[in-house]
């Protein structure tokens, strides 16, 4: 086993594999931006090595600043968390090559699955059916119009190298079919850096659920069950659950046999997660392969709380050379997780990021409910990184018992100085669509409007009475030592 | 911004004046300390939390948030600023990732005349009304912060 690991991520994720390795017993190295040199994946680490200034790209990006950081703390693996380095297939041989292990697939396996085009063609050899669609080989954009129109309306136009959502047009008929090429290129050029579109069939009310894999170097491959996702704004997951309302247990069975399969022809090493899109419920249902994700799931949790198992140490111990210590027979699911993301976000001004310092942050405690944090009271939510700060998740026997402890969760989950989205999560837990499980990856900009009904509005009386009692108990020239902000955190420049 | 109905903490005493009106209610609440509060009617007790910079508190109650101005002056502060400034402006330090619309074009309520990225986050500006663009102040790549005008309409 190692006895070093450096963790180049920050947020909520690099708390939960510092958690992971304190509990196997190995050291931790924590990397941090100058934004971030108060943040707690910093004090929580046995050691935190700068890397750079606050923007992602001289920092969190830098795997040149990444591995000189990993060798100087003398790490025998980097962990990447999810986003960041962790797809980046040039880091993991870069680790390679320095003699660092990469707690994920070996690069190639990585390069292969983030090419939407070779991922799709390795699932169709592997006999896992994928949804129709292209790279024209000509990007022109009368030649991708072509393909979308040989495709057939309804399409989707996306980023070949994309992901999180950015630069995807749905588009219906012709009349916005330019447009929407023109606009999925200059998004995808911006975010990605490379133009390449790529048109698909668009499969109307699809469900997003995916199934997680885990796989060791000693040639044994297992699926831990799916992973609901559909509940998406803007392509982005909002709420995750398992098991999925929409999968019979014939399907299960035969999308987990279908994630192994892909796996195991791609070389597979350590976890990952294979994306399918599902076009209706039960054992009817027929699923396509969509991509997969060769690193840790921001929802992994909701796997843990029903199968028991520790991914992210399951993740270091594969890493380490370790077998998988369960046949698949062994792997069961009991009871239902759902998971809730918690973002700096104005849901009342169109999920506009919000950032600023936490005044007050309180998470909540009680039976079946479980918080991955990033951030604590006094600290600050910056405007350089992604604003989700936290995740819920609420486990229960029964969906609706998750449900009531995620709602519960929620309602004692007081966050305040920056705005977040958990009323708005509320009241997507309390829809009666959410509660009968009928919903798709449309739902939530469907549904916004009703979702954010009551959201904006003046203050109801309750509300004004405890702000009064407030101002009595803490005057205004006394909140700045009273009110959570801590004094201690405002000083800094002496951590190596 | 707090409006008519409801309590006000005075700026003498920071006691809620009594609730009059719609809302006949009266809320008892106790400081517990560390920023818990205990509120009370009739029915039943609910705890509350409460923070905030001089000029406001924040409070949550019921899983709901309220940013609740506690200083009189500030009332009328936002009219001040124009709705022009306030709408063209970026609510946030972002990068300007397109400029959609040109000096001398016109526009329409609700066009989007400037695409800005924040956190991971497409922001759009909107044309607050329909007028013609007289001149725009940025350029892709520039990082702005709020409230400073990125397009003067006329």
């Amino acid at each position: 086993m190692f006895r070093r690991i450096l963790i180049a991520n920050r947020g909520e994720i690099a708390v939960r594999v510092i958690r992971a390795c304190r509990e196997l017993g190995i050291a931790s190295v924590a990397v941090y931006s100058d934004a971030d040199a108060g943040a707690l994946h910093v004090s929580l680490a046995d050691r935190a090595v700068r890397i750079g200034a606050a923007p992602a790209a001289e920092s969190y990006l830098s795997a040149d600043a990444v591995l000189a950081a990993a060798r100087d703390a003398g790490a025998e693996a980097i962990h990447p968390g999810y986003g960041f380095l962790s797809e980046n297939h040039f880091f993991a041989a870069a680790c390679a090559a320095a003699g660092i292990a990469f707690v994920g697939p070996p690069a190639d396996v990585i390069a292969r699955m983030g090419s939407k085009i070779a991922a799709r063609q390795l699932a169709s050899e592997a006999g896992v059916p994928v949804v129709p669609g292209e790279t024209p080989a000509d990007q022109g954009d009368a030649a991708v119009a072509d393909a979308a129109r040989r495709l057939g309306f309804p399409v989707l136009i996306k980023p070949s190298d994309g992901g999180g959502g950015i630069g995807m047009k749905g588009v219906r008929d012709e009349a916005s079919l330019l447009t929407a090429i023109g606009q999925a290129r200059r998004e995808a050029l911006a975010a990605f850096g490379d133009g390449t579109l790529y048109v698909e069939r668009l499969v109307e009310r699809p469900r997003h659920v995916e199934i997680q894999i885990l796989a060791d170097h000693h040639g044994h491959v297992v699926h831990l069950f799916e992973r609901e996702c559909s509940l998406q704004r803007r392509h982005q997951k909002i709420v995750e659950e398992t098991p999925s309302m929409a999968v019979a247990p014939r399907l299960r069975a035969g999308m987990g046999e279908a994630a192994i399969a892909v796996a195991r022809l791609a070389g597979y090493r350590n976890a990952g997660t294979v994306e399918f899109l599902l076009e209706g419920s039960g054992n009817a249902a027929q699923f396509y392969f969509l991509e997969m994700n060769t690193r840790l799931q921001v929802e992994h949790p909701v796997t843990e709380q029903t199968t028991g198992v520790d991914l992210v140490a399951a993740q270091i111990r594969i890493a380490a050379g370790e077998p998988l210590p369960w046949p698949q027979e062994h792997l069961l699911q009991r009871g239902h997780a759902i998971e809730v993301r918690i973002y700096a976000e104005d849901p009342a001004r169109d999920d506009l990021p919000q950032a600023g310092p936490l005044l007050l942050y309180r998470e909540p405690s009680m039976p079946g409910v479980r918080v991955d944090t990033g951030v604590t009271e006094g600290g600050e939510v910056s405007v350089h990184y992604d604003p989700m700060m936290a995740k819920l998740i609420a486990w229960g026997d029964t969906r609706d018992t998750a449900r009531r402890r995620a709602i519960e969760g929620l309602r004692s989950y007081p966050i305040l100085g920056v705005r977040t989205n958990v009323p708005f999560l509320i009241a997507l837990l309390e829809h009666p669509a959410f509660i009968s499980g009928d919903v798709d990856t449309g739902f939530v900009d469907a549904e916004r409007s009703t979702l954010v009904a009551n959201l904006g509005g003046d203050p109801p009386p309750d509300a004004l009475a405890v702000a009064a009692q407030a101002v009595e108990s803490t005057p205004p020239d006394a909140t700045r030592s009273s009110a959570g902000l801590d004094p201690w955190g405002t000083l800094r420049g002496w951590r190596g | 911004m707090v409006k008519k109905p409801g309590a006000r903490p005075s700026a003498r005493s920071g006691r809620p004046e009594p609730v009059e009106g719609r809302n006949p209610q009266r809320f008892r609440v106790t400081a517990l300390g560390n920023g818990r509060y205990r509120v009370s009617d009739e029915e039943r007790h609910r705890l509350a939390y409460a923070a905030g910079p001089p000029t406001a508190r924040w409070v949550f109650l019921d899983g709901r948030v309220y940013v609740i101005d506690i200083t009189a002056s500030m009332d009328g502060l936002q009219e001040r600023v124009s709705h022009d400034e306030m709408a063209l402006a970026s609510p946030m330090p972002a990068t300007v990732a397109a400029i959609i619309v040109t000096p001398g074009q016109d526009v329409s309520q609700g066009d989007v005349l400037i695409m800005l990225e924040a956190m991971k986050m497409e922001l759009p500006i909107k044309a607050p009304r329909d007028g013609r663009v007289k001149a725009v102040a940025c350029n892709v790549g520039d990082l702005v912060q709020p409230g400073i005008p990125l397009v003067e309409l006329e």
